[in-house]
């Protein structure tokens, strides 16, 4: 159970950029990925912004399965896959495939395939549906699609968690390396921009109609986006035994459940401060050596409120001394790939000991008074870092990465 | 747990030795223009039987089926609401669509009236981990909170992600298990890619694992958790115990079902890892819950593994195929599977596989019968198998003190 469990490649899809180093350098620059939505008529919808990824060509990376018949979450994790892999030097070959595995997070599965059923019924042509359904809708396809692409048969494991499960993905597979049930894991989680979504939480009122502000007074919501995020995590045994650049140690997680109600946070935030508290706890952290916060920060009013009184509530008077920042203010909510892409930027602050910020963040809320790095990239020496996701259902999910001993 | 044959092991195991059969015309839907009308469904199943005059709309069908079944887990382990107000008690769900039905309702609604009338409530339940929120809200679970997907397997793999949560401490108590639901949706897409038996032609109304004769799966709908300890702190707080989790194995066949030798590799890879896990050989296991459902190649598949993996001992094993009764009830199938050999190994009956008449040539299951069979049952391994690749393995092993 003590095995050291590093991360050596990232592999992100984002509406901000493809591939680890453009992304990055977006990320620093403060750009933002928010634009009107194309993937379907958004004149219905009285909001009409959304962070979609833009020019991308599946082919370019399913090289094995027949990318047409992929669906759009399963070409992002099998991009953000192959860009991992290739970060991390590791050719799938070298591989025992029975010990290489897959465990992918997302909300929506493939809500494409559902959202065509639904299209077909309406108009009375079901019998437009096929095979094809079954093939591509339910959600584990996703991290099925991936060790399918390369060749990984050892563990396969999809975690539909909603908007944390990116969290849930790497902590379960940190899990399985650590009991020593494979070498190799990818992780992460993937989403495609889902009309379904989108209906939703423009119905709640939670979409912005502009920009998206977290920690902002006058936040009006957040943006729903699309994306993947892939880390490749091995232990540091053989990480080191390879000459790999390592990112980051995966140190532990916290996972929690409010048990309170389906879509609002508990009032105090008392699930997301146990599962900090927890993350504290398994990776052995004491909570003065947290050195960066990658918070859930959707930009809607309560969650921005909720989550800052729960960071309080784990690092009491440190708290404002901790660089806080929501990447949603650039990506917009990429849903189950949110965390994945989260914890990425996590290891890239590990590694290049530079934080990015949260934009749009002009006016702060009275309420959300702590530091949340507005506008503009820091260097900051970011020993210790926290990722912090929170899900429909209650699920909330504190992911910790630290420096290695190699870093 | 909630299923079609009742909602206690010792009904649903009676039944199933009895060779009860679930599966029935479909009366939850329309199935005109379907080509398999039967299905093991829950009829007049009503959750406020176990959960109460609660308000049980915000809660669809899989809610309610994994909230009723919680209830009764809860019940019969002894964890009182008062317990669970100072320990946190984990759920871990296996599901493979949750509520496709909720899903796609709450799409057509939009596009029939316009986004602004959505429905908020059910916006809540399209998310794939809506059930195992609802639940924890139902029965005030704090703990870990997990949804697991990998198809029809993702039952019996949340039952391993449950037991290794205990087994490296991260938590003291979790129900963990799994839920399907029978809805148009999941059903019509079962019926598209033809895996559904046919009523129609001399092979019967049934699904017949493993005979000549079989011509495809029926699904089926239902929950069931288990709630799985501490050995040493369930013994501390004076608990029944009914099994212990001795070990588990999965793997995945990256020809998603398409090559027969890798499937047949991936079934075998995940036996023999969960052999390795629980310390034990092949000749230790008595008897076994196969995964088979009537598929042509995927029981025999299924056969071929365990041959690969028992040799010459095949013949000696005892083996049932609960699916026959039940039928495939996807994310609920692997959980209902060890519930069922709970009680095999209390009761000493294994189920029998019911209209088993004449086993495909070359499958040497000597003890593969129509009816049940007395056994003595130590280790009992138990198999899931998904439709695309997905392979999981758990040994139950009776707990003496």
């Amino acid at each position: 159970m003590d095995r050291q469990i590093v991360i050596t490649g990232i592999g992100v899809v984002t509406p901000v950029g493809t591939g680890c180093e453009e992304f990055w350098s977006n990320l620093l620059d403060g750009q933002s990925g928010i634009a009107p939505v194309k993937s379907f008529d958004t004149s219905a919808y009285n909001v009409h912004r959304g962070a979609e990824v833009k020019e991308f060509t599946a082919g370019d990376f399913v090289l094995n399965l027949d990318a047409a018949h992929l669906g759009r979450a399963s070409q992002f994790a099998i991009a953000a896959a192959r860009l991992a892999l290739a970060d991390a030097g590791v050719e799938s070959s070298s591989l025992d495939q029975k010990r290489a595995g897959v465990s992918m997070g997302t909300t929506s599965g493939e809500p494409r395939e559902i959202e065509r059923f639904d299209d077909s019924f309406m108009s009375g042509a079901l019998d437009r549906i096929g095979p094809e359904f079954l093939a591509l809708y339910p959600c584990h396809v996703i991290a099925a699609h991936v060790a399918s692409e390369l060749g990984f048969a050892g563990v396969n494991t999809m975690i539909p968690t909603a908007c944390a499960a990116g969290n849930y993905a790497i902590a379960h597979a940190l899990d399985v390396m650590r009991a020593g049930r494979a070498d190799l894991m990818l992780a992460g989680g993937s989403d495609a921009f889902s009309r379904i979504t989108y209906t939703g939480f423009a119905r709640l009122g939670a979409v912005a109609p502009e920009v998206c502000q977290p920690f902002d007074r006058f936040r009006k919501g957040m943006i729903p986006g699309e994306g993947a995020g892939v880390l490749v995590l091995e232990p540091l045994s053989s990480a080191r035994r390879r000459g790999a650049r390592i990112y980051a140690e995966v140190g532990g997680y916290g996972l929690s459940c409010d048990a309170h109600h389906m879509t609002a946070a508990h009032p105090e935030g008392a699930g997301a401060e146990r599962a900090m508290q927890q993350a504290l706890a398994d990776s052995r952290t004491n909570a003065a050596k947290v050195s960066y916060i990658s918070a859930h920060g959707t930009g809607t009013a309560t969650n921005d409120r909720l989550e800052t009184l729960a960071v309080k509530r784990v690092f009491k008077d440190l708290a404002g001394r901790i660089p806080i920042s929501s990447i949603k203010s650039m990506l917009g909510h990429t849903m189950g790939a949110a965390s994945a892409i989260e914890a990425a930027v996590c290891a890239l602050a590990v590694f290049n000991d530079r934080v990015p910020p949260t934009i749009n963040l002009n006016d702060a809320d009275p309420e959300c008074d702590l530091d949340y790095v507005p506008n503009f990239a820091r260097d900051v020496r970011v020993n210790v870092a926290m990722n912090n996701a929170y899900a429909f259902g209650g699920n909330n999910a504190s992911l910790i990465l630290r420096k290695s001993v190699m870093n | 747990m909630i299923s079609a044959l009742g909602d206690s092991l010792a009904q649903v195991h009676d039944s199933l030795i009895h060779g009860l059969s679930a599966i029935k015309p479909i009366q939850l839907f329309n199935t005109e223009g379907l080509g398999c009308p039967l299905a093991g469904e829950i009829v007049d199943f009503d959750a406020s039987k176990y959960l109460g005059q609660r308000n049980l709309r915000p809660l669809d069908r899989t809610s309610r089926l994994v909230a009723s079944s919680a209830q009764l887990a809860l019940q019969d382990s002894g964890w009182s609401m008062e317990m669970r107000n100072t320990e946190e008690v984990g759920l871990v769900l296996g599901t493979m669509f949750c509520s496709a039905h909720t899903i796609s309702e709450f799409d057509r609604r939009a596009l029939e009236a316009g986004p602004a009338y959505a429905s908020p409530m059910d916006f809540s339940n399209t998310v794939i981990n809506a059930a195992s929120g609802q639940t924890a809200i139902v029965h005030n679970l704090k703990g870990v909170n997990t949804t697991i997907s990998t198809g029809a397997t993702s039952g019996l793999q949340a039952i391993c992600y449950g037991a290794d949560l205990i087994r490296s401490g991260r938590a003291r108590a979790v129900l963990a298990g799994g839920a399907e639901e029978l809805c148009f949706e999941s059903f019509y897409g079962f019926d598209r890619a033809g895996l559904l038996c046919r009523s129609d032609t001399s092979a019967g109304d049934f699904p017949i694992p493993f005979d000549a004769r079989r011509n495809g799966a029926a699904l089926g709908e239902g929950a069931a958790l288990l709630m799985l300890e501490d050995l040493v702190l369930a013994r501390e707080r004076g608990a029944r115990i009914l099994a212990e989790i001795k070990g588990h194995g999965s793997s995945y066949d990256c020809s998603r079902g398409h090559d027969d030798k890798q499937s047949v590799a991936a079934i075998a890879v995940a036996i023999r890892q969960a052999l390795n896990d629980a310390f034990l050989l092949p000749h230790e296991i008595d008897c076994l819950s196969a995964s088979a459902r009537g598929s042509r190649s995927g029981d025999r598949r299924e056969v071929e593994a365990v041959v690969s993996v028992f040799n010459c001992q095949t013949r000696h094993l005892p083996v049932t195929a609960v699916k026959s009764m039940l039928g495939e009830t996807l994310g609920a199938s692997g959980p209902l599977q060890a519930a069922a050999m709970l009680e095999t190994i209390r009761e000493g009956v294994l189920p029998g596989i019911p209209q088993l008449q004449q086993i495909e040539d070359g499958f040497p299951l000597k003890r593969a019968c129509a009816g049940p069979k007395e056994v003595d049952v130590l280790n009992g391994l138990i198999n899931s198998t998904g439709f695309d690749g997905h392979s999981c393995s758990l040994i139950l092993s009776r707990y003496e003190d």
